[in-house]
């Protein structure tokens, strides 16, 4: 077991069937919904029955002069020639693109840092990178805004000390701020699940490595990696699936950031928000979460198959 | 026939075998595990702690707490001294104790009703996503139901739809059933946790061993008595992990309460530190951001406290496995 | 478990209230039941500001058999929501609900609200200041009736103003703003005379200002609408003086309205004026503490020497939504609160009043204010609230017009484009959704 686990793929679906399959293998029968069906139930009456009614509503519209109409995929054809939309579309990509490997990098070092057990005090800095993760967004937000703000705030403070003129909330680099305030929240997160995986590893491989004379990189390289990659696909896509739906942050952060910076289209979330609960517009809301759903997963699952694509060379 | 069935049980009783020295090889690697931690290294190759480690780690803790501190000193500020005085420094008082006593006076002392509030939805709502967890999340690992295979895809393509949208949907379903501005619109959909679910499924495959639950029901053990009987104990690590995790996403749950209630009473902590901040940009309002930054500090307080009591669990639960593969 | 009971137990309640409520409404027939001498039960309020929990404890001591369960909202933006989410459900809505003045026509136009008339509110036309009545106001029927109004007026920090040499009194017309803008950014980089963002919450000023213009902006008239941002006369003369203002760099267009910075900079006097709704007095109090006793209240500066033109921003009022189950008890809670003695009890609490009865009450208008170093700030208010104002229509879907202001106008104070490109983007905006919603819309 110590073996295999230490070295084997990413395709948690796929490992997990094949494992299972062993159990019952003759007997393919109904007794697993004994302890499946309340989560089923819940779940469904949660998430599916309102999918399924997003997507019926999608095709309708809803006016103030002449009520609701059946529209067929006129609200799909709108969306696809909404600039706003795609704005924020490509706005979230690049925020995926630049912050979920920085924040898993973060997280991935610190837990090879703890453990290493090189460090004085690991039981503080383990728990100090978690806490954060504590921390509702609303309070995180808000502490963060106070922070950032380029007169008042302790960056004010700081250019008032050095005679500089930072402004961390101008536009060209207000997403890297957001993207600051997503990565303090999660690296805790994502750093425990890291060190998680890692103190999995059995002790007699490192005993085994160092009486080959395996130097300290080599033992991170050849071991304490490649048991990484394992938990790096779950996190990669709860972090795609996070930031494609950032909302919270940028929302909160609206009203400290000066200059309309943080419009109203943002985020396919935010955008959704207001057409959905200013614009009167659910229908075409509802259309643009299919779409954004669709967009998801397409790249949660492209990416869990490029992982496992390096996992099998 | 006979000699067919002494060869199966020779390879269940040779497997068992097996099974149980693993195990003990486990036990004495955590056992040696613990005994480098408690010397102080980890690989017999290089016993010595880095200063030069601990000091990158060092600053990076600071980045992660430094937030914490500006909220403790700012508890300490009254409104006046809060608008007026640097963000790292002390206010001209210290009014820690006042904001206190205010925040569970404002308003009728409201605040301690929204605490009230949040843990109840966090012992209903995330109790029960535990408990939905660890059910869904063993049949999973351990049976072989039609549809199982379904299970995944469904589940990381619902999630992968965004919240936010389908808050309309969710609304409008939970206003038919008269459920809105009631405890049970935030408790329902608290109830499901894909994570919880995903954790509980991978545990589950690792720490309940088949021939455990064989053997229960060669002796006629029901499903329902083997689960609670024998796997339920083994998957106590587990548990706690997934409650962690439950906890803190009910507890800081915003999106949802931000829609489905309208009655202050019913509000959770989030929704209500949120109303009064909102305070300060509302005409004929009044600011009372001492109040905000000392309620977020109570807010924070219990979670804390929970991560630091459950720690040695929740890093057990996580380490035997949980979360790889 | 305990806990649970309860919760189901006070749901039952409510339930059975509600449908007991039901019932008696019921039996009149279809039309609504106007006989508001004999209503009782228990009705729900959605709403938000100071005073609410007093004026109701008034209420019921005046009027046992009427309970009033009231739910803080939150904010105006909040409450349309919450409103607009409970009539897509068909149930859930209040019986009585607060609603910022502009939002009050987009319920009405669907029915969401019902008419007041059909009580006798429209009787009460003279007793209300014009501003606000005029706006709440759809095909000639009250929807709501006002129950706080915000006459637009100027205030100031006297101290800043007396700093640069400034006589905030002597500030008569638009040019005389303009020439102590100049004096006032004189005193220092971070000094401004006012700031101004163009974001989403400027939105009320600018229409304040504008409507003072003489704008006429949008022309609403049945399902015809007529945008007009740019060329109309007024709206001209408020973009060429704000693009003056932006120009010269005499507004401070990095601090927006409602954000910390914006009670920081008030607080230190580097925002040393605003133009805003008469409501403002407790918000600077509690927002601007440091600047005790150095704020005063003026006249609206004018656009030429002499006028006498006001203009309203912001100012709520109280609706009931078709859906409330106990309309007669609903009414006599609304009329308590904005024509009865409730409106006294809000007055009381710092409420600005938009009944006459108490703008005019000597008292009201000698109070002298600490925070103002003891000047008769009602008086100023009540000034501005008796001054006639034309007419000004707003959108039926005003908060989209709010929520989009934001998207298209702050690039102008970004000094990206033009004010008047920036207006003529908002008015395409505006125009698209318009027609999205089945309107005749012209866009000029």
């Amino acid at each position: 077991m110590s073996q295999s686990s230490a070295t084997s793929s990413v395709g948690q679906g796929a490992a997990l069937q094949s494992s299972s399959a062993r159990v019952n293998r003759h007997r393919a029968d109904w007794r697993g919904w004994k302890f499946m069906w309340p989560f089923a139930v819940v779940f469904v009456f949660v998430f599916i029955v309102p999918i399924v009614y997003a997507i019926y509503i999608s095709f309708f519209q809803k006016k103030m002069i002449g009520g609701t109409v059946f529209v067929g995929l006129a609200n799909y054809a709108r969306l696809f020639g909404d600039t706003q939309f795609w704005s924020s579309v490509v706005r979230v990509a690049l925020f995926t693109i630049v912050q979920v490997p920085i924040m898993l990098c973060l997280a991935a070092l610190m837990a090879l840092a703890l453990d290493s057990m090189k460090l004085h005090g690991t039981k503080f800095f383990r728990i100090s990178t978690f806490l954060p993760y504590a921390v509702p967004a609303v309070v995180s937000t808000m502490i963060w805004g106070f922070v950032y703000g380029a007169k008042y705030g302790l960056v004010g403070s700081l250019n008032d000390l050095l005679g500089t003129n930072i402004d961390v909330l101008a536009p060209s680099v207000l997403l890297a701020s957001i993207g600051n305030i997503v990565t303090w929240e999660f690296t805790g997160y994502n750093m425990l699940i890291f060190y998680s995986s890692l103190s999995t590893i059995p002790h007699s491989l490192y005993e085994a490595a160092s009486i080959d004379g395996a130097s300290e990189w080599q033992i991170v390289k050849s071991i304490k990696l490649p048991e990484l990659r394992g938990s790096l696909a779950i996190t990669v896509i709860f972090s795609i699936i996070g930031s494609f739906q950032l909302f919270n942050e940028p929302s909160i952060l609206q009203n400290m950031v000066p200059g309309n910076a943080i419009t109203t289209y943002y985020t396919p979330n935010m955008y959704a928000y207001n057409l959905s609960f200013t614009g009167n517009q659910s229908n075409y809301a509802a259309a643009l979460a299919i779409v954004m759903a669709v967009i998801t997963m397409a790249i949660a699952y492209a990416v869990q198959l490029n992982s496992m694509k390096e996992q099998m060379k | 026939m006979s000699e067919s069935m002494s060869l199966k049980e020779q390879e269940k009783a040779a497997k068992r075998a097996e099974k149980a020295r693993q195990k003990r090889v486990e036990l004495d690697e955590k056992a040696e595990r613990k005994r480098a931690e408690k010397a102080g290294f980890a690989n017999v190759n290089n016993p010595r702690r880095s200063k030069l480690l601990t000091f990158v780690c060092a600053l990076f803790a600071v980045y992660c707490l430094f937030p914490f501190v500006y909220l403790m000193i700012n508890a300490t500020k009254t409104q006046a001294d809060f608008t007026s005085t640097f963000g790292m420094g002390f206010g001209r008082s210290f009014a820690l104790w006042d904001n206190i006593v205010t925040v569970f006076t404002y308003q009728d002392g409201i605040f301690a009703r929204w605490l009230l509030n949040t843990l109840l939805y966090v012992v209903i709502g995330a109790g029960g996503a535990t408990l939905l967890s660890i059910m869904g999340g063993y049949a999973l690992a351990k049976f072989r139901f039609p549809g199982r295979k379904l299970v995944f895809a469904i589940i990381i393509g619902a999630i992968s739809v965004p919240g936010i949208a389908l808050a309309v949907p969710q609304f409008l379903l939970f206003a038919k059933l008269g459920l809105t501005n009631t405890p049970w619109a935030m408790i329902i959909p608290s109830l499901v946790s894909t994570f919880g679910l995903y954790l509980m499924w991978i545990f589950s495959d690792q720490a309940v061993p088949d021939e455990l639950l064989e053997a229960a029901r060669v002796d006629g053990a029901g499903e329902m008595r083997t689960f609670f009987q024998i796997s339920l104990p083994l998957l106590a690590p587990g548990i706690v992990t997934t409650a962690l995790f439950t906890i803190v996403a009910t507890w800081n749950n915003y999106f949802l309460p931000l829609i489905m209630l309208k009655d202050a009473d019913w509000y959770p902590l989030t929704i209500g530190l949120n109303q009064w901040k909102d305070q300060a940009s509302t005409a004929g309002g009044q600011a009372i951001q001492n109040l905000v930054i000392t309620g977020s500090l109570i807010t924070i307080i219990p979670l804390v406290i929970a991560f630091l009591c459950l720690q040695k669990y929740w890093q057990s639960g996580l380490a035997a496995g949980a979360v790889k593969e | 478990m305990r806990n649970v009971k309860k919760v189901i137990a006070a749901t039952a309640a409510v339930a059975t209230l509600v449908g007991l409520a039901a019932c008696g409404s019921g039996s009149n027939g279809s039309s609504a039941d106007t006989d508001t001498d004999n209503a009782k039960g228990e009705i729900v309020f959605w709403g938000w500001g100071n005073g609410i929990k007093e004026t109701i404890a008034a209420f019921e001591k005046a009027n046992p058999g009427i309970t009033v369960k009231y739910n803080s909202t939150g904010t105006a933006a909040d409450t349309a929501t919450a409103l607009q989410n409970a009539i897509s459900a068909g149930k859930g809505a209040p019986d009585v609900v607060m609603l910022e003045d502009p939002t009050v026509t987009q319920f009405a136009v669907d029915g969401s609200l019902i008419d007041l008339s059909q009580f006798g509110a429209d009787k009460y036309e003279s007793d209300f200041a014009a501003g606000p009545w005029n706006k709440l106001q759809y095909g000639g029927k009250p929807y709501a009736l006002p129950i706080d109004s915000g006459p637009e007026v100027f205030f100031y920090n006297k101290a800043i103003f007396d700093k640069a040499g400034v006589d905030g009194e002597s500030i008569k017309t638009w040019d005389d703003y303009y020439e102590a803008a100049k004096k006032i950014h004189a005193l220092g980089d971070n000094y401004y005379i006012t700031n101004n963002s163009g974001d989403a919450n400027a939105y009320q000023p600018f229409t304040a200002q504008a409507w003072q213009a003489g704008a006429n902006p949008w022309k609403v008239d049945g399902e015809n609408i007529t945008i007009n941002m740019t060329e109309d006369a007024g709206m001209q003369k408020y973009i060429d003086f704000q693009q003056k203002l932006i120009d010269e760099g005499l507004v401070n267009t990095n601090i927006a309205n409602w954000s910390d910075d914006w009670n920081r900079s008030l607080n230190d006097g580097t925002t040393a004026s605003l133009i805003i709704g008469g409501w403002m007095p407790t918000n600077l109090e509690s927002g601007a503490p440091d600047q005790k006793g150095n704020w005063r209240v003026a006249p609206l500066p004018q656009w030429s020497e002499g006028d006498q033109v006001s203009a309203e921003d912001g100012g709520s009022a109280l609706a009931i939504p078709e859906q409330s189950k106990n309309k007669a008890a609903a009414y006599k809670f609304l009329e308590f609160l904005t024509h009865g003695d409730g409106a006294q009890v809000m007055a009381d609490n710092g409420t600005f009043p938009s009944l006459k009865k108490i703008l005019n009450d000597s008292d009201f208008q000698s109070a002298e204010n600490e925070y103002f170093g003891g000047q008769q700030v009602n008086k100023v208010l009540c000034e501005a609230a008796n001054l006639p104002v034309t007419k000004f229509q707003y959108l039926p879907y005003n908060p989209y017009a709010q929520s989009q202001y934001g998207d298209a106008i702050a690039p102008a104070y970004q000094g990206k484009i033009t004010l008047k490109e920036a207006m003529a983007n908002y008015a395409k905006l505006l125009g698209d959704y318009g027609k999205q919603q089945g309107y005749n819309v012209t866009v000029k």
